[in-house]
């Protein structure tokens, strides 16, 4: 069911809208939360009709309904304002979502309010403002630890980004618990982020880090990392979803073969809490790392979430103001988590901004966003690896295994960066290309870089068509030059 | 949506021109490339009409004066890079600008990546054998080769390559302005000079995927390496003779044989 047309409606001219009760038909994963959304939105856009938009393609609504007009793409879009732009001449169409993504508007303007209405330091001054600012950035905290089903908003540590929360346990945890001979259990498909730090550590403990491999599918392999397991364990590092592999491990289970030798499990969610849901009492995990700037918040903020008595008893990892108790000359006595953690001044309005971010997801859903993004991912699935000579990198698609929303791929003797320079300059489509600083596992795929396009919720259908076309374009310029 | 197959040729193409003396008025906009008083160059922008004949692939033509002509340069060029006689002529600093001012000429973005792709394909390949990590340029989304080499008169010799077709006609361009000069010529070329030619990437670009400022960094560093290692080769040529003759005087780049039996001596 693929079709090669692009007759999309481009936003701004949305078709005339059904009533809400045939959007919930064809849409039957709307949550009740997201309805309200929903119903707001359609009220102003019905005045709105086009056209072209109205004649549009009936394979589009046929095809597959969740990702016709009035997609939760469709209705997101216009909350994007970077999406309504041109670049090069042509339409932005922003397939680097897995790099970082698009602020909405709300987001934007709590930046903004903050500057203007309260920028102040938090914790530190008794007026009005300074008061104001901590109760907004406390408030911010209580948001993720909500978002993520923490127990306690002190379980969130705000930190500059995931790489930082990462560095933290390593530092903080890591150097204060590891042992020589001790073993660190990570994956070769892991981020530079998750192997570098413990590269470190290993060298200053003498520990030993050791990686888990591919399977035939091109998936991190649960059963080898099963049978790696022991009681030299002391830390198990993984993502949760990859971001070149687009595959989506089972946590749950692989953190409980962890607990059951005693190892502590890190887990890195930041290719998965902005796209579906995430639970740390139900993975049990004892730590998780999150990037703001790819969960439609400000970058410069990210965040470690710890158990409560894990990070009770780790020392400090970077030394000065608001971490401490008490400081005399010879000593300093240290606050309590998460104030331990948090040296100096934070990014308060980042973060307060990050908690914007997360009550515009959580208006929306994320199970909601989950599974139109499982639609539009296996359409670009689908559309791409029709595209003769494409490689797709990671799990094919099956009823048993699902990919998250993005494709990383190579071309047949085009280079990726020429395919993304061609992409960006004469199409205005912007997707990655190289090493997606997962080097470990390009060199074991047996390439050096790859291409890659990464969807968010706020992408629509007529976005994989563009880059699709623009892709088969591409491909036959550089064929054209050989 | 733009396609490929209906680009449309450039509105603009260039003329360049060699004059022998000062500015003329007839050449306008000019850029005084050389120094040189005997050899003074200008560029201008002239519209002329592209002569599908001439060149079919490039719609850029690079056409020259009668001036020119008696100048001896050949009468028509499509590219600037392949106008042999300017490559003789021109000093590192002229050829930098002759290039900004080709790329900057190209208004639409796929006129600039066809020129790379053209230069790319002049570019002769770097034998596979070349192709090793300790020839791989740093800190580029693409892989680039990088062979260095002084010549036994003191110049600069490269060889570059890479898997990348786009980052490859970069390279040809640096190619064409560095192969062949003298180190001190190389080292006053910074990566803002090369900013006018980037494609794809901001103007002042210096981002991490910036190919031009890792090759170009690449190619000054290992240059610096050759001139030490130059320095230490006629260090040693002096002590050997010292060693031959020890009571030589001067001769050595130093021109002092004391001075380098002293920071022997250290
Ligand atoms: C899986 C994964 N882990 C970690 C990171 C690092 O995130 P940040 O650069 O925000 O620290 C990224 C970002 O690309 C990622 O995709």
């Amino acid at each position: 069911m693929i079709t090669t047309t692009t007759t999309t409606p481009l936003e701004g001219a949305v078709r005339k809208l059904p009533c809400l009760r045939s959007v919930a038909r064809r849409n039957p994963n709307l949550t009740y939360r997201s309805f309200g959304l929903l119903r707001r939105r359609y009220k102003f856009r019905q005045l709105h009709v086009s056209a072209s938009a109205a004649s549009s393609s009936p394979s589009l609504v046929d095809d597959n309904p969740k990702l016709g007009p009035g997609s939760l793409g469709h209705v997101t879009r216009p909350d994007f304002p970077i999406l309504l732009q041109e670049i090069n001449g042509s339409k932005l169409v922003y397939l680097d979502n897995a790099a970082t993504s698009q602020k909405p508007t709300a987001v934007i303007k709590a930046l903004q309010n903050y500057y203007e209405a309260y920028n102040s330091n938090v914790h530190r001054g008794i007026h009005y403002l300074s008061a104001k600012a901590t109760d907004e950035y406390e408030s911010a905290r209580k948001k993720v630890a909500n978002f993520v089903n923490a127990d306690q908003a002190r379980e969130i540590i705000f930190t500059r980004n995931a790489t930082e929360a990462i560095n933290l346990v390593a530092y903080s945890w890591g150097l204060s618990n590891l042992n020589p001979g001790d073993e660190i259990i990570t994956t070769i498909a892991e981020h530079h982020s998750a192997i570098v730090p413990w590269q470190i550590v290993a060298q200053k403990t003498r520990a030993v880090l050791r990686f888990v491999n591919l399977t035939e599918d091109e998936v991190p392999d649960v059963g080898q990392l099963r049978d790696s397991l022991s009681r030299r364990t002391k830390l198990l590092v993984m993502h949760h979803v990859s971001n070149m592999l687009a595959s989506v491990l089972p946590m749950d289970e692989v953190i409980s073969w962890a607990h059951d030798v005693g190892a502590k499990v890190l887990v890195d969610a930041c290719q998965s809490v902005p796209h579906m849901v995430v639970d740390v009492k139900n993975l049990a995990t004892d730590f998780l790392v999150g990037s703001s700037h790819k969960m439609c918040g400000p970058t410069g903020v990210g965040f470690l979430y710890g158990k409560t008595e894990i990070l009770c008893g780790m020392p400090p990892f970077l030394g000065g103001g608001e971490m401490i108790a008490d400081v005399y000359l010879d000593h300093s006595t240290y606050a309590e988590p998460p104030s331990r953690f948090e040296a100096g001044t934070p990014a308060i309005g980042e973060a307060i901004g990050l908690g914007a971010a997360i009550d515009y997801l959580t208006e929306i859903g994320m199970q909601q966003i989950h599974d139109y993004e499982m639609e539009l991912g296996s359409y670009l699935y689908d559309r791409l690896s029709s595209v003769s000579d494409v490689r797709i990198y990671g799990p094919s698609p099956s009823r048993t295994v699902k990919r998250a929303a993005l494709c990383s791929f190579n071309v047949k003797d085009v280079h990726p960066t020429d395919i993304a320079t061609f992409l960006d300059q004469q199409h205005g489509v912007a997707i990655r290309s190289g090493h997606h600083c997962a080097q470990p596992l390009h060199r074991h795929l047996g390439i050096s870089s790859s291409a890659r396009a990464s969807l968010h919720f706020y992408n629509t259908k007529d976005d994989v068509d563009r880059f699709i076309d623009a892709l088969k374009d591409t491909i036959n310029f550089f064929t054209s030059f050989k | 949506m733009h396609s490929s197959s209906n680009f449309k040729h450039l509105s603009l193409p260039l003329t360049i021109s060699c004059v022998p003396t000062k500015s003329s008025p007839q050449f306008n906009p000019k850029i005084h490339l050389l120094k040189k008083p005997s050899s003074f160059l200008t560029i201008s922008l002239t519209p002329t009409k592209p002569n599908p004949q001439i060149c079919s692939k490039n719609p850029i033509f690079f056409s020259s004066s009668s001036r020119t002509k008696r100048l001896g340069l050949s009468s028509i060029s499509c590219l600037i890079m392949e106008e042999a006689s300017l490559d003789e002529r021109l000093s590192v600093v002229d050829k930098v600008k002759c290039l900004s001012l080709e790329f900057r000429s190209l208004s639409e973005p796929i006129d600039r990546v066809k020129r790379l792709l053209h230069y790319a394909s002049i570019l002769p390949p770097l034998c596979e054998s070349a192709k090793v990590q300790g020839n791989r340029v740093l800190g580029c989304t693409t892989q680039v080769w990088l062979e260095v080499r002084m010549d036994s008169r003191g110049s600069m010799k490269f060889t570059v390559d890479s898997d990348s077709e786009i980052t490859k006609g970069f390279c040809s361009c640096l190619m064409w302005v560095l192969d062949g000069a003298e180190p001190e010529e190389i080292l006053s070329v910074t990566a803002e000079d090369l900013a006018d030619m980037n494609v794809g990437l901001p103007k002042k670009g210096r981002s991490r995927v910036n190919t031009w400022h890792n090759v170009l960094f690449s190619m000054q560093n290992r240059t610096q390496d050759c001139i030490q290692e130059r320095k230490r080769a006629l260090s040693l040529d002096d002590l050997h003779s010292l060693v031959i003759r020890p009571h030589a005087h001067s001769g050595g780049p130093s021109g002092d044989g004391s001075y380098v039996e002293s920071e022997v001596g250290v």
